[in-house]
């Protein structure tokens, strides 16, 4: 275990890794999203109060999940850089905090379009929009801190700062928030239970399942960016890369 | 002998009034900004009276950006930051101090003048007590974010600085308001206490990540 860990994180092995699967793990995400949303969309019964309008949720609910898992694995990530110092965890940070955002403002948008019909309004200042609408600012002032250092070790350390910072803070903004205001309707699936039909929930639990798997793919692309960015002037990149020719 | 960390405190407060931009700006950036206000929104009183409290609060978050270049950009600056770091002293408590200083020349006048101000923005007498109370524990918090920006952002100056500050505040901002608009019942207790606590949890974790973002630019 110990050994299969300490090779994830030497940038070869990972490049090596990432190089090999990425192909399948990448279709195979299109393919678990295109049978979730598909079925969604075309086979699973109507809401009795919402109409066709609800069938969004099966982008809407995996976005939103997808956008905050993707802080909280950064959170763990930026500990782990912090304490060990460990090169790969910065990698993964700088790649994720992009797709962070982007899948935060996916949620927000569908957010939008779903709650036109159904609450009349694009939006709404409500607990959960709001602070979604933070992690989204939280994101974008991340990305903004890439390009402010002039060494690599400075942005590292300063980028895992913020947000370990803002993993600590984002609970509080949220229990704050939410004494502020709530229209939104409360979480539907939790881990005890959920309160969706059977028929609506299978379909809804694929997509969320090919959107981590599309994440994943994505993310290891982008990490192997990252990490040629840094390596390329080492031995190992200049291997690969003449032996496939 | 004086020590060390009482000298600091003499000689930053002797800085800060010695350049007059370091404290009369953000009193006056505070002035305009409520001046801007009622400008805005038309001098209805009731009107005034529902949004004072959040226009207070607003004008001071954003004054206090003004400030937190100077916490530790000028010993970046003239090299004494490099000399404090190797002289083995506490530095959690000479960075307190630091952070300190600058909260007592930049928002403990704003506090003040925020009293003043409440009566011109019609906010009612007890609401406005319990404003300054809410911005006596929420400008600490201002202030440390504040100093935890600028010493990520040494050499680039405050561009980065008030995107990560602002996010961050908001819990500050929001108990604040709920203790204002709650000032005649009960509740306003748990939103006190609850400021106080937020006040109090950030002071070690933000003073420490205040010094690892320090010596990121000695590394």
């Amino acid at each position: 275990m110990r050994q299969l860990f300490n090779q994830l994180i030497s940038f070869p092995y990972f490049f090596k890794i990432a190089q090999i699967s990425f192909p399948y793990l990448f279709l195979l995400s299109i393919l678990v999203i295109l049978l979730g949303v598909l079925w969604g969309v075309f086979f699973s019964p109507v809401d009795v109060t919402q109409g066709e309008v609800y069938r969004i949720i099966y982008l809407h609910v995996p976005a939103a999940s997808v956008a905050q898992s993707i802080y909280y694995t950064m959170v763990i990530a930026s500990i782990t850089y912090l304490i060990w110092r460990i090169k790969m965890a910065s990698v993964f940070m700088i790649s994720m905090a992009p797709l962070g955002a982007i899948f935060t403002f996916l949620a927000l948008f569908t957010g939008a379009v779903w709650g036109q019909p159904t609450w009349g309004t694009w939006w709404v200042w409500d607990a959960r929009l709001t602070s979604t609408l933070i992690l989204l600012i939280l994101y974008l002032a991340i990305i903004s801190l890439f390009s402010s250092f002039d060494r690599r070790a400075s942005t590292d350390q300063a980028v895992s700062i913020v947000v370990l910072i803002g993993g600590i803070n984002l609970p509080i903004i949220k229990l704050s928030v939410e004494w502020w205001n709530t229209l939104h309707q409360s979480a539907s699936i939790t881990l005890s239970g959920s309160s969706i039909d059977n028929e609506m929930l299978i379909p809804l639990l694929i997509s969320i399942f090919g959107f981590y798997l599309y994440v994943t793919a994505i993310g290891m692309r982008k990490m192997q960016v990252e990490i040629l960015k840094r390596e390329i002037s080492h031995n190992w990149v200049k291997e690969i890369f003449i032996e496939k020719r | 002998m004086k020590s060390f960390y009482f000298k600091t405190f003499q000689r930053d407060s002797k800085v800060y009034l010695s350049r007059s931009s370091s404290f009369l700006g953000p009193i006056v950036f505070f002035l305009i900004t409520i001046t801007l206000y009622p400008l805005a929104f038309g001098s209805d009183e009731e009107k005034l009276a529902e949004l004072s409290a959040g226009i207070i609060w607003i004008s001071i978050l954003l004054a206090n950006l003004l400030s937190h270049q100077f916490i530790f950009n000028e010993d970046f600056k003239d090299g004494s930051l490099d000399l404090v770091l190797a002289s083995g002293k506490s530095l959690f408590l000479w960075a307190s101090i630091k952070i300190f200083v600058n909260w007592y020349f930049s928002s403990l006048p704003l506090i003040f003048l925020s009293l003043l101000t409440s009566f011109m923005l019609y906010l009612p007498f007890d609401a406005a007590l319990i404003l300054a109370l809410t911005l006596f524990l929420g400008t600490p918090i201002l202030s440390m974010f504040g100093a935890l920006a600028g010493a990520l952002t040494l050499e680039r100056g405050n561009i980065v600085g008030s995107s990560i500050v602002i996010p961050m505040c908001l819990p500050a901002l929001i108990l604040g308001i709920l203790a204002i608009q709650s000032y005649k019942n009960e509740e306003l207790f748990f939103y006190i206490f609850l400021l106080a606590a937020f006040l109090f949890f950030s002071i070690p974790i933000l003073i420490a990540s205040c010094l690892g973002a320090i010596r990121l630019h000695f590394e």
